[in-house]
C-alpha cells in the first residue's frame, strides 16, 4: 500500500518536474499566405588576387521590402538574406552546405538562412527556394565590408552603398531563380535575370536525366584580352569565355572511376549534338530540356549505373569530329570549351583534358537494400563569364525497398 | 515464517523509498537552486605584472622601443586602462633605420616621432584570431588617428595552412603576446607612414632620389604624382641610375625630344595600385600567385614584378624584370632584385615608395624610333 503511494507520487512528481521545466516555451510558428518560391544566385564572381585586391568585393545583403530612414539608409526589412557571397560552382539539390560548413558566407539565398523554404511540388524538392511574399516587392542589394557583423549592426556609412534596388513582380506558388548578372564587361554595368522555371510543370520520365543550358556571360567577356580576366587554373578552357553562340555536345563515359576522357564511352553517346545555347543576360526565357537515360549503358543493372557525363561546347560548324585544338588545349579563343560531370566533382583528371570538373549529374546514394541506387535529377549548366556552375534538382524519389 | 519473510522483504524496500524520495526531494532543491548566481569573488590575479609600458620596459629587446615610448610621454597611457593594441619594433628594426642606442632619438623632433610612434598603437585589443583571416589592406584606426593596413595569409584556398602577418608591409614576426592592458605583436621593421605626404613631396625630400626626381621632371612626369590617382613607385636612387648611365650631369644633356619618358623613366612608375611588398608574399601563400604583370604606360614594355621572402635572409624583398613585350620570345632588357627591407614600403598619402638597388632602362634602350 505505501509502495504504491510511493510510485504514484514519483510520477506525480515527475510530471510536475517535467511541466515546471519545459512549460514555459512558447512556440510561434511563421506564416506566409501565398507565398512564390525563390532562389537567389550572385554570379558577380572574383578571385582575390594583387592586381585586384583594391577592388570592391561583390559581397551583398539581399533586402526585400526594406524600410528606409531619412538619410535613406536602410534600418530593417521584411526579409534579409546577409553575406551574400558568389555562388559556388555546384548548388545541390539540398542546402547540404548547413550541415558542414562553419563560415557565415552564404554562397545562394536561402542556403543557409533558416527561413520557411518550399514544399515538394509536383515531385520537386523544393528545400533550396525560401517562400517570399508574392505580388510586388522591392528588392534591394547592399555592399557590405566582408566580415561577420550582421548588416543592420554595420556602421551607417557601411550601408549606403546600394548595387540594385528595384521591384520585382512575383506570382503566387510559382517557383523563381534570381541572378545577379554582370551585363556588360567593358562598362561593368550589372543587372538582375528574374527566371520564372518551368520543370515542375513538366511530364518528366523518372529514367531520364534531364539538364538545359544557359550562357549568362557579360557582353564582350570572350571578346576582352586575357590580362583582364581572373586567372583560375580549375576553370580550364572556361577562364577565357566563350563565344555568343555555341553547340553542345554530350559523351556518356562507361565508368566514373577511370578519370580519363579517353576512357570507353557509351554506344551512341559520343559526342552526341544535344542543344543550342546564346548569350542572354536580357530575357527571362526557359531553355529547353534536353534529356538522356540513365540506362543507357549495356553494363548496368537498373539499379545502379557508373555512368558519367562530358559536355562539349563548339562554336556552330565545328564539332568533336572536325576539332582543330589539342585535347589539354585551354586557350582556344573561346571556340571550343568543356565540362566533365563524374563523382563529386572534387577529382582532377589523369589524362590531357581542357574541362572544368564538376559533380556527376546523376545520384548515386544508398536506398533500402541497393547500395547506391542511381536517382535521375533535373539539372542547369550555366555559363557566367569564365566560369560554369551546375545546378541539380532533386524530384521525389520512390521510397527505399527494405 | 511467512509473514516473517514479508517483514524482512519489505522494510529494507520501503527504505531505499525513502532514501529515493529524499533524493528527489534534494534534486529538486537543486534544481530550483541552480540557477540563483551570486557573483562569485575570484582571487585578483595580480593585475600590476604587466601593463603594456612596464612589459616593454621589462624586454630589452624593446629597449629603443621604450626609449622612444618614454620621450613621447605615452609611457604613463600605456599603463593605464587600455585596451591597447602595440606593434613594437625590435631593436634590430631601429638599428636598421640609422638609430643604435637611446639618444639617438634626442636628434628628432619629438611631434614627428610621437605621430610616429602613436601609430604602432591602436586604442584597442586586437589578437590574430580577431583578424580577418586572408584578410588583405584591412584598415585600423591607430592612437594618432590615420589607419594602418593589415594583410593577413590564413590558409590557402587550394588546401594548406598558412599563418603570416603583415602591417604595412612589415612582417610580425611574434604574435599575441598577451598584456595585462592589451596584447603586443612584434615587428620586424618600423612602419613608415606619411600621413599627409604625396609621394611627390616625399621624393623631394629625399636627396639620396635627386637624379630620379630631375629625371620625372624633365620627362614631364613629376606633377602627375602630387595628384589622387594611386602610385607605387619603386625608386631607384642615384647609385642605381648611374648604373644605368644616368647621372646628374648626363641628364642635363639629355635631348627630351629623343628619348621615350614613359620607358626611360616612367618603368619605375605603377599606376593605380598600391602594393607593399609583403601583397606578394600574402598572396602567394593564399592564392600560389604573388606576381604582377604589366604594360608600361603608354610603352610596348612588360613588366614582371614579384615579391616574397629572398634567398638567404628569408627578408621581404621584390625583383623586377623588364622585357621588350609579353611574350616568350621578348628579350628582357634588364632586371633588378631589391633587398634592403627597412626602406621599403613608405607610405604615402597617393602611394607607396619602393627603395630600388640597381636601374632598369638604359639611355640607349629608350631612344624614340
Amino acid at each position: 500500500m505505501i509502495k504504491t503511494g510511493f510510485v504514484q507520487f514519483a510520477w506525480l512528481f515527475a510530471a510536475c518536474f517535467l511541466l515546471l521545466n519545459s512549460g514555459c516555451v512558447k512556440v510561434e510558428y511563421s506564416k506566409i499566405d501565398d507565398p512564390a518560391y525563390l532562389r537567389v544566385f550572385n554570379n558577380l564572381n572574383y578571385v582575390q588576387t594583387l592586381g585586384s585586391k583594391d577592388n570592391k568585393v561583390p559581397f551583398f545583403c539581399m533586402l526585400i521590402n526594406p524600410v528606409l530612414d531619412a538619410n535613406g539608409i536602410p534600418t530593417s526589412a521584411e526579409i534579409v538574406g546577409d553575406f551574400l557571397d558568389q555562388r559556388d560552382a555546384y548548388a545541390p539539390p539540398y542546402p547540404s552546405h548547413i550541415g558542414t560548413s562553419t563560415s557565415v558566407n552564404n554562397p545562394e539565398y536561402p542556403g543557409k538562412e533558416n527561413v520557411l523554404v518550399g514544399p515538394i511540388l509536383n515531385g520537386f524538392d523544393l528545400s533550396s527556394w525560401a517562400q517570399v511574399p508574392s505580388g510586388k516587392i522591392r528588392i534591394m542589394f547592399a555592399y557590405r565590408p566582408k566580415n561577420t557583423v550582421p548588416f543592420f549592426q554595420l556602421e551607417n556609412q557601411l550601408k549606403k552603398d546600394i548595387l540594385i534596388d528595384t521591384v520585382l513582380n512575383l506570382t503566387s506558388k510559382e517557383v523563381y531563380t534570381l541572378h545577379i548578372l554582370q551585363k556588360d564587361f567593358v562598362t561593368k554595368r550589372t543587372g538582375l535575370l528574374l527566371r520564372e522555371e518551368i520543370f515542375q510543370k513538366l511530364p518528366l520520365s523518372d529514367s531520364l536525366t534531364y539538364v538545359n543550358f544557359y550562357n549568362m556571360s557579360a557582353k564582350g567577356y570572350w571578346e576582352a584580352d586575357k590580362s583582364l580576366k581572373a586567372e583560375d587554373y580549375l576553370m580550364a578552357s572556361f577562364q577565357g569565355g566563350m563565344k555568343d553562340e555555341m553547340n553542345v555536345f554530350l559523351s556518356l563515359y562507361e565508368d566514373q572511376s577511370i578519370l580519363s576522357a579517353r576512357a570507353a564511352t557509351i554506344p551512341g553517346f559520343k559526342g552526341k549534338y544535344i542543344a543550342n545555347v546564346k548569350l542572354n543576360t536580357a530575357t527571362s526565357d526557359v531553355s529547353p530540356y534536353v534529356s538522356f537515360p540513365i540506362w543507357a549503358s549495356n553494363t548496368t543493372n537498373g539499379i545502379t549505373t557508373n555512368m558519367w557525363q562530358r559536355f562539349d561546347f563548339f562554336v556552330p560548324g565545328m564539332d568533336i569530329s572536325n576539332n582543330p585544338f589539342y585535347e589539354a588545349s585551354i586557350d582556344n579563343g573561346g571556340n571550343w570549351v568543356s565540362v566533365n560531370c563524374l563523382q563529386n566533382g572534387k577529382v582532377r583528371m589523369t589524362s590531357n583534358d581542357n574541362a572544368v570538373i564538376l559533380p556527376n549529374l546523376l545520384v548515386n546514394i544508398h536506398s533500402g537494400v541497393n547500395n547506391p541506387k542511381t536517382f535521375a535529377t533535373v539539372n542547369t549548366v550555366e555559363v557566367v563569364n569564365g566560369r560554369v556552375y551546375l545546378t541539380t534538382i532533386q524530384r521525389k524519389y520512390a521510397p527505399p525497398i527494405y | 515464517m511467512k509473514k516473517l519473510n514479508n517483514v524482512k522483504h519489505s522494510k529494507p524496500v520501503l527504505q531505499i523509498g525513502k532514501m529515493l524520495f529524499a533524493l528527489a526531494m534534494a534534486l529538486q532543491l537543486l534544481f530550483f537552486t541552480g540557477c540563483k548566481h551570486d557573483d562569485l569573488s575570484v582571487a585578483l590575479p595580480n593585475e600590476n605584472i604587466r601593463p603594456a609600458a612596464d612589459f616593454i620596459k621589462n624586454n630589452y629587446e624593446m629597449r629603443l622601443f621604450y626609449a622612444a615610448l618614454k620621450k613621447t610621454g605615452y609611457t604613463e597611457q600605456l599603463n593605464g586602462a587600455g585596451p591597447f593594441t602595440v606593434f613594437v619594433p625590435t631593436d634590430e628594426a631601429f638599428n636598421r633605420q640609422g638609430i643604435y642606442s637611446t639618444t639617438d632619438f634626442d636628434k628628432m623632433n619629438v611631434d614627428s616621432l610621437k605621430k610616429i610612434i602613436g601609430y604602432h598603437i591602436l586604442p584597442r585589443k586586437l589578437m590574430v584570431d580577431d583578424m580577418p583571416s586572408n584578410g588583405i589592406d584591412i584598415r585600423y584606426a591607430t592612437l594618432t588617428g590615420p589607419e594602418l593596413y593589415l594583410s593577413r595569409a590564413a590558409f590557402n584556398p587550394n588546401g594548406g595552412v598558412e599563418n603570416e602577418l603583415y602591417i604595412d608591409g612589415v612582417e610580425v614576426i611574434r604574435k599575441d603576446v598577451v598584456l595585462a592592458n592589451g596584447v603586443l605583436h612584434l615587428l620586424d621593421n618600423v612602419m613608415k607612414p606619411n600621413y599627409n605626404k604625396t609621394v611627390q613631396q616625399w621624393l623631394a625630400e629625399h636627396a639620396d632620389y635627386s637624379v630620379f626626381v630631375k629625371g620625372l621632371k624633365k620627362f614631364n612626369l613629376w606633377d602627375q604624382l602630387a595628384t589622387g590617382v594611386t602610385f607605387t613607385i619603386f625608386a631607384p636612387n642615384n647609385k642605381a641610375l648611374e648604373n644605368v648611365g644616368i647621372t646628374d650631369v648626363s641628364l642635363n644633356t639629355l635631348e627630351v625630344d629623343q628619348y621615350l619618358g614613359d620607358r626611360l623613366f616612367g618603368a619605375y612608375i605603377l599606376y593605380d595600385r598600391h602594393f607593399f611588398i609583403s601583397d606578394s608574399q600574402v598572396f602567394s601563400l593564399i592564392n600560389s600567385n604573388g606576381a604582377y604583370n604589366y604594360f608600361l604606360k603608354n610603352d610596348s614594355h612588360y613588366m614582371n614584378f614579384g615579391g616574397g621572402k629572398l634567398y638567404p635572409e628569408f627578408k621581404l624583398g621584390y625583383g623586377l624584370t623588364l622585357r621588350s613585350g609579353n611574350t616568350v620570345s621578348d628579350v628582357i632588357l634588364n632586371s633588378a632584385t631589391s633587398n634592403l627591407t627597412a626602406k621599403n614600403d613608405n607610405l604615402c598619402s597617393n602611394g607607396i615608395v619602393h627603395h630600388l638597388v640597381d636601374g632598369l632602362v638604359r639611355p640607349d634602350q629608350a631612344i624614340k624610333k
